[in-house]
């Protein structure tokens, strides 16, 4: 199979010392994947691996037939776009600005941006609603702003493939509602494929069309509704703290 | 990427180049021996002059120092302005960080220490000698802060590292010119005490095509620098070659602040002043701003230090590293003291 998105036998880690190992994981394009785990099980480390920041120790991570990690920086800024949980603060710098440097693979050496790109910034602007906001300055917005401009500027990189790690953390229940819904509308009407990571699992489960789960050091592909009918969210956590209610679709304390 | 910045920035570099134009002028002007205005024009366009001194006063003395502060501050503020960015580290600068100290230990080795293996420092290999071991000099302190910065998350701590790795320096030199002998010794303390005047025509034959070249390559770079502010996870995911830019950058800060040290010495604080200047009147980020801003606010400082050092009625003139750091220190505390945005570099 070519298409979609492909995993094989991957093992990642810091310096020698393996994480996770043996992973297989597959999807189709332009679905929206949630990475679920525990916190220390890998969630990044494996999102740092496929997106490039990281080697791998072994295996290959495939897009659309194309092998990922065997790009150079530049070929793979042109698939592939990041966003973090780590907020970036720059001084004297536009919220336009700012998400024109999602223009930056494809501008020339002195990164003039052209007509296409101005048209590329202003539909990111506008699929991400802050048209109020384009001439603010970038430094005095909002966690959850400046999170939705760093979500913009990766739409203004105009990849197939965008991959955010905890995006919504630091951000109110709004906030996060909207980055999700965010991302859905990318994935089902502007032909991108999604791969997030969170702990928001129950806004996840209703929004997303696939679930790969990190469980002791496994990682499998579920759809939503497999997740919870095979009770899979209640073997993640302590049964004695909490449960997962499958006919609520959430977390109960115990 | 601002479209409102350019005009602004137009006749804010205009501005700047008649400002140092004038200074420059001045600069030839003042100093200990009162030579008429009109005459400085007539010697400087080939003309008779009334008196044979004056000419070699302002073709030896006057004019390769004026022509000095130019390359310095240009060459040095862009440095500061580097090292910021790639440090994220808005108190990083050539001096602070030790790399000037770099270059001195490289001319120290070069004067003092091939006097040992019988290899005489003086005369025809003395003048592309000493910029060599100065530029080595201050690659090597550059390469060490690196490859440690990797390990470090605190950028403080990396700042910690340049000023230890300054004294260590400091401390190697001593042990040099401890058994050095006289002659050597003396050259080198010559050195280390040069200022802008101690530059002849000859050395800026070399200073400046260099200087010019490593300001044009900096130019280029300024597309990476951009990218270098998102942080290197990003910078990378936006197709930056981390490693190779990294290389490249600090290549050509080497060559600069090697190149302008080995002939004037170390001057201080001019690199980590001028870059906040630039930030602070452009309102600005961007690099392909900052860094032509950098070049022309560094050289009219660098020229009213020069003026400030030789003002008329001294006998001497100042040291001009003592009126840079007059200058620059108040400055760089008030940096810390008054603005918060100092963190927006981490």
């Amino acid at each position: 199979m070519k298409n979609g998105v492909h995993i094989s036998n991957l093992a990642i880690g810091y310096n020698h010392k393996t994480i996770l190992e043996n992973i297989n994981l597959e999807s189709e394009t332009n679905k929206m994947i949630a990475l679920f785990g525990r916190n220390g099980q890998g969630k990044s480390t494996l999102l740092k691996t496929i997106s490039g920041l990281l080697p791998s120790i072994n295996g290959n991570f495939k897009f659309e037939g194309i092998d990922i990690l065997k790009l150079s920086e530049k070929e793979r800024a042109k698939l592939l776009s990041i966003v973090s949980t780590t907020q970036t603060s720059i001084g004297g710098i536009t919220v336009k600005d700012f998400i024109a440097f999602g223009r930056f693979p494809y501008t020339n050496w002195l990164g003039i941006n052209t007509t296409k790109d101005y048209q590329e910034i202003d539909n990111a602007i506008t699929l991400c609603k802050l048209t109020n906001l384009a001439n603010r300055n970038y430094d005095e917005l909002s966690d959850g702003e400046k999170q939705k401009v760093n979500i913009a500027r990766a739409i203004a990189q105009n990849t197939p493939l965008i991959i955010l790690d905890e995006p919504t953390v630091h951000l109110d229940l709004i906030n996060k509602i909207e980055v999700f819904k965010l991302l859905k509308e990318l994935s089902n009407n502007h032909n991108k494929t999604i791969i997030i990571s969170t702990h928001q699992i129950e806004y996840a489960l209703q929004i997303c069309d696939e679930i790969w789960l990190i469980n002791n050091a496994q990682v499998n592909t579920y759809s939503p509704n497999t997740l919870i009918n095979e009770n899979k969210l209640s073997e993640l956590f302590d049964e004695e703290i909490i449960s997962f209610d499958k006919d609520s679709q959430s977390f109960r304390l115990k | 990427m601002k479209h409102s910045q350019p005009s602004k920035f137009k006749y804010l570099a205009l501005l700047l180049i008649i400002s140092a134009i004038l200074f420059f002028g001045l600069d030839l002007f003042l100093g200990s021996v009162d030579i008429p205005f009109k005459n400085i024009f007539s010697i400087l366009f080939g003309n008779a002059t009334e008196k044979e001194s004056w000419k070699i006063i302002i073709f030896q003395s006057r004019l390769p120092k004026a022509i000095a502060a130019t390359l310095c501050g240009g060459a040095l503020s862009v440095c500061g302005l580097q090292m910021q960015t790639l440090f994220r580290n808005p108190l990083a600068g050539p001096y602070i960080l030790g790399i000037s100290s770099g270059a001195g230990l490289g001319v120290a080795i070069f004067v003092m220490g091939l006097s040992f293996l019988g290899i005489s420092s003086i005369g025809f290999t003395a003048n592309s000698g000493i910029i060599i071991s100065s530029i080595l000099g201050s690659f090597g302190v550059l390469a060490i802060l690196l490859s440690i910065i990797n390990r470090l998350k605190d950028i403080m701590t990396v700042l910690i590292l340049g000023i230890m790795i300054g004294s260590v320096i400091t401390a190697i030199i001593g042990i040099i010119q401890y058994f050095s002998q006289d002659a050597q010794l003396k050259s080198f303390i010559m050195w280390t005490m040069g200022s802008l005047s101690s530059i002849t025509s000859n050395e800026l034959m070399l200073l400046a095509p260099i200087v010019i070249v490593g300001l044009i390559l900096s130019f280029i770079t300024s597309k990476n620098l951009n990218a270098y502010l998102l942080g290197e996870s990003y910078a990378k995911s936006l197709g930056v070659n981390i490693k190779q830019s990294r290389i490249v950058i600090i290549l050509i800060t080497s060559v600069l602040t090697g190149s302008i040290t080995a002939y004037c010495g170390p001057i201080g604080f001019i690199g980590i002043v001028i870059p906040h200047l630039a930030r602070i009147i452009s309102n600005s980020s961007d690099h392909r701003i900052l860094i032509p801003l950098s070049i022309l606010l560094g050289i009219n400082v660098l020229l009213i230090a020069d003026i400030i050092s030789q003002l008329p009625g001294l006998d001497q003139s100042l040291p001009i590293n003592s009126i840079t750091s007059v200058r620059g220190i108040p400055f760089i505390i008030w940096i810390i003291l008054k603005n918060k945005k100092i963190k927006n570099l981490n």
